[in-house]
């Protein structure tokens, strides 16, 4: 009944038919392979070295990958849709919620075996681990000694299907669906993936010594740069910076925060993949530097505005979280003040600036991922201490200049990567489908243009 | 109004006795209890030495069974409430919210005073758990190897609490916006006890009968989902269409409330449904990753065959999907993997959406898709395990169809049938019984009001 109402009428019908048939052949081939692979997986499993699975481990990690599912949906989600005007919220979370199914299912496929698979030269995993063969419930010896391989897969697939994600923030209120769709399966495989590979799967940047606990090179610079390449690529919205975008249901936009502060102990803590002293001061680090950004931008926008805005508070925590999140494993609470603080006035200012540049990127991905992400891989450079983590290495404050250098290295290859690569594929979606809906698709709203749905009535 | 308070307080007497039957009941009872659940803290040292196999209590177990407990908790309130409220037109979203939420408040009451001990307690005659534990006597904090060997046995008794709230929460999709706030709680208490702890007892218990027949429900596919469905459908059938239904705009007020309710099921459903292997390790771990494959893929393939069938996907339609496939994996979860839950979610999402497109056909007004989603998703999910489960996942199931063994799939075929039927006729005559009593329906005038204000003198929005 709920779903028979005022969706009759139908534009661009023809084409996403086509296009949603090519979709559901595409599934339709995946469950063909699926029935050989249900055998393989479980023949490989006995195969497999014993390690000892550890129960509270497993609990602590099964419990993570939760968490940061919850960062997308509902977190990022609703973060992202309160900011848009009422006629694009459907339309913006749709995207969330379409990036976490494809990745999901992209992930198992291939994703994963691409980016933690068998190390091919440093650039890439190979494809022995494609379908899950070969992930079992056997711990792996480096992806977490004391959990089942599948548990870290799937934390992994989580970072995997936000990254994209948080991206959707730079494209919002204007990006056409099928667009969205394409180009979201074709980055996180061709941009993500590799990157993926490259800091944690054994890849060149890790053996290098770069650190990255998790994410702000995978997750953060390479979202954060998408994002500004999307921006510009995509244009400005129409009637921007002329017409009323204030955010409709900015009580969303707070739910969404909390959730995403909530989940990102999952994000954060939970790379420490296991219930340790190491899961605890990460805990700790990313709480630290999430009140500070968000007490910093406060005063600042206080000062430089006139005003403490809650929009600005919210903004402040998330930026804070984004750039403790590589430095998260490996420094004390009061260098996550201090990395918090400073995430706090720069992407403010970030956020600031942007008006000047000109391009529109709506949500801010860029301002606060990719400034946060940047600074917080370079201050790992800075603050990181083997007191803390003697997995890791001792920073430039800790009297080891080196890792610095090397961590401005993955800032400019992650960097490079993700832009170059982000433009060519938004160039070959742009020529296959076009990445804008029409100017009265725009007017309209993505709901109703997109999804022939009305988010309240 | 003041019929309904007078029920209400009928009612209360009855709880006490049974508070005080149960506690009574109970310390009778207390050494003919199976030796782990009451072996005392004093005996212990003694113990190990006459009984090896004592069980022990793991702190990852028990986190994770904790956790999940309150994942589960998660999916009704505020999960379920917001992904049912947000479908309702506005005038109903408290009257909705307040279903779910006082669902939780009336079983949690129920299930540690009798519901617990019919449906998991010594079993009689394969049909019904024993009053031995009414009260929660004689379930204490040690471990019950029956249910779980390494986690307390009230960790186990509150995280089977949780699917006996949520199963008649599901339900409540079916009726919205015209229920007589009283009349439901007297339903909700008599479906909880006659409906849900028995067929509880049947499928998942030792002892109960279809157990013993070696059907395989995981997490809950026929206990929770297709009781749900199937109850679902009966009151739809009984309690007959809304006002206008059909002729009136009916359009849900708030989508984003329900997508917001529905990525909290399936944040929650992480716990249903790994939960269920009531400990921290590799069978958590595998149901967990089908359980997010299964709910992906089904969103995915709803949303595919919406675009091809009506020209536009729809976000209404992405969570439905996404629904349905958690509905689908979960009695599957522990015996399947990634590949099966791939096909098990593509069904899920395909068969779903078919059913919710015939309801108008057939005249029913299941309002919020009940039947469509949990009956139907749960059946398919049932039979798919018929099929797909495999002993290389988990040991301690069976092979399917597609794994050399036919004849599970005819063990779950029949459980599905006994089930639907049970629970279709049962609800029936206790929703007669309750109509005939005080009458289900709200009036016409307070109908066209809404729930909020005719039933709770409330606004959601002002």
């Amino acid at each position: 009944m709920v779903r028979d109402q005022e969706q009759e009428c139908c534009r661009a019908r023809r084409r996403s038919r086509t296009l949603a048939g090519m979709g559901l052949t595409v599934v339709v081939l995946m469950v063909g392979i699926s029935t050989i692979f249900t055998g393989t997986v479980a023949a490989q499993e006995a195969a497999a070295p014993v390690l000892k699975i550890d129960t509270g481990d497993t609990a602590w990690v099964l419990m993570s990958t939760a968490l940061v599912l919850a960062m997308i949906l509902p977190g990022l989600a609703l973060f992202y849709g309160g900011l848009v005007r009422s006629k694009n919220i459907l339309g913006t979370i749709m995207q969330s919620i379409v990036v976490l199914c494809l990745v999901s299912l992209l992930w198992i496929i291939a994703g994963y075996s691409l980016a933690f698979g068998p190390d091919k030269g440093g650039l890439i995993g190979g494809l022995e681990w494609v379908g899950l063969s070969g992930v079992g419930s056997d711990p792996h010896p480096v992806y977490g000694p004391t959990i089942p391989h599948q548990v870290f897969m799937l934390f992994q697939l989580m970072f995997a299907a936000i990254t994209p994600a948080l991206i959707t923030g730079a494209v919002a209120e204007r990006m056409k669906f099928t667009a969205l769709l394409i180009f979201a399966g074709l980055w996180s495989l061709l941009i993500y993936v590799p990157v993926a590979h490259w800091v944690w799967g054994g890849g060149w940047l890790g053996k290098m010594g770069a650190l990255d606990f998790a994410g702000g090179a995978v997750v953060h610079i390479s979202s954060g740069v998408s994002a500004l390449v999307c921006a510009i690529v995509l244009g400005k919205r129409k009637g921007y910076g002329s017409d009323y975008m204030a955010p409709h249901n900015l009580p969303f936009t707070l739910l969404g925060t909390g959730l995403l502060w909530f989940g990102w102990f999952g994000f954060n803590a939970g790379s420490a993949l296991g219930a340790n002293g190491l899961a605890a001061s990460t805990f700790l680090a990313t709480h630290a530097a999430a009140a500070t950004g968000a007490v910093v931008w406060m005063a600042v926008e206080w000062k430089h505005r006139g005003k403490p805005t809650v929009l600005g508070i919210a903004s402040g925590a998330v930026a804070g979280l984004a750039t403790v999140t590589p430095a998260s494993g490996f420094i004390g609470p009061f260098s996550a003040i201090i990395i918090g603080g400073f995430a706090g006035i720069l992407c403010y200012f970030a956020v600031v600036w942007k008006g000047r540049m000109g391009y529109d990127d709506s949500l801010d991905v860029v301002g606060i991922h990719g400034v946060g992400g940047v600074f917080g891989i370079l201050a790992t450079g800075l603050f990181a201490s083997k007191a803390i983590n003697a997995a890791g290495a001792d920073g430039l404050f800790f009297g080891n200049a080196g890792l610095l250098g090397i961590q401005a290295v993955m800032v400019v290859a992650v960097a490079l990567f993700s832009l170059i690569g982000t433009w060519l594929i938004l160039k070959v979606v742009q020529l296959a489908v076009g990445l804008r809906v029409s100017p009265e698709d725009e007017s309209t709203g993505l709901d109703l243009s997109q999804h022939n749905e009305r988010a309240y009535s | 109004m003041k019929r309904s308070i007078r029920i209400m307080t009928t009612m209360l007497p009855v709880l006490a006795c049974a508070i005080l039957v149960g506690t009574e009941g109970g310390y009778a009872q207390e050494a003919g209890v199976s030796a782990p659940v009451m072996s005392a803290p004093l005996s212990q040292e003694a113990v190990p030495a006459v009984a090896p196999a004592q069980p022990k209590i793991d702190t990852g177990d028990t986190t994770w069974l904790l956790v999940s407990t309150a994942m589960v908790l998660a999916m009704t309130a505020p999960g379920l409430a917001l992904f049912y409220a947000g479908m309702v037109r506005s005038k109903n979203a408290l009257g909705t919210i307040m279903q779910s939420f006082i669902i939780l408040c009336l079983i949690s009451l129920q299930w540690v005073l009798w519901g617990y001990s019919l449906a998991f307690g010594p079993d009689k005659g394969h049909l019904i758990g024993g009053l031995e534990w009414l009260g929660l006597s004689g379930v204490g904090l040690e471990p019950n190897a029956d249910y779980a060997a390494t986690v307390p046995h009230q960790a186990f008794m509150i995280f089977q609490m949780m699917f006996a709230v949520i199963a008649p929460a599901l339900m409540t999709g079916a009726f919205a916006e015209r229920m007589k706030f009283s009349s439901f709680l007297v339903f909700t208490l008599l479906w909880a006890t006659f409906i849900y702890d028995p067929l509880a007892h049947w499928v998942w218990a030792v002892g109960g009968w279809i157990r013993n027949l070696g059907a395989l429900d995981f997490a809950g596919g026929t206990v929770v989902h297709i009781s749900s469905g199937a109850a679902a459908l009966a009151c739809a059938i009984v309690m007959k269409k809304r006002l206008g239904y059909g002729k009136e705009h009916m359009a849900p007020h708030n989508l984003p409330m329900t997508v917001l309710g529905a990525s909290l099921l399936w944040f929650g459903w992480f716990g249903f449904n790994a939960g269920s292997a009531v400990a921290s390790g590799a069978l958590a771990t595998s149901a967990f990753v089908v359980t997010n494959t299964a709910a992906a893929t089904a969103a995915l393939a709803w949303m595919m065959v919406e675009w091809i069938y009506r020209g536009t996907p729809t976000v209404l339609g992405a969570a439905s999907g996404a629904v349905a496939g958690l509905v689908a994996i979960t009695p599957a979860s522990g015996f399947v993997g990634p590949m099966a839950s791939i096909a098990i979610g593509l069904g899920a999402g395909i068969l779903c959406y078919g059913a919710v497109l015939w309801k108008a056909r057939l005249g029913y007004d299941d309002a919020l898709d009940v039947v469509g989603i949990h009956g139907v998703g749960g059946i398919w999910g049932a039979l798919a395990t018929g099929l797909f489960a495999s002993k290389a996942i988990n040991a301690a199931g069976a092979d399917g169809l597609f794994y050399g063994n036919p004849g599970l799939l005819g063990t779950q075929a029949l459980a599905v049938l006994i089930s639907v039927v049970f629970v279709f006729i049962g609800t029936g005559v206790l929703l007669k019984l309750v109509d005939g009593v005080m009458g289900l329906r709200v009036s016409e005038e307070q109908e066209r009001m809404g729930l909020d204000l005719s039933q709770h003198e409330e606004r959601a929005y002002s």
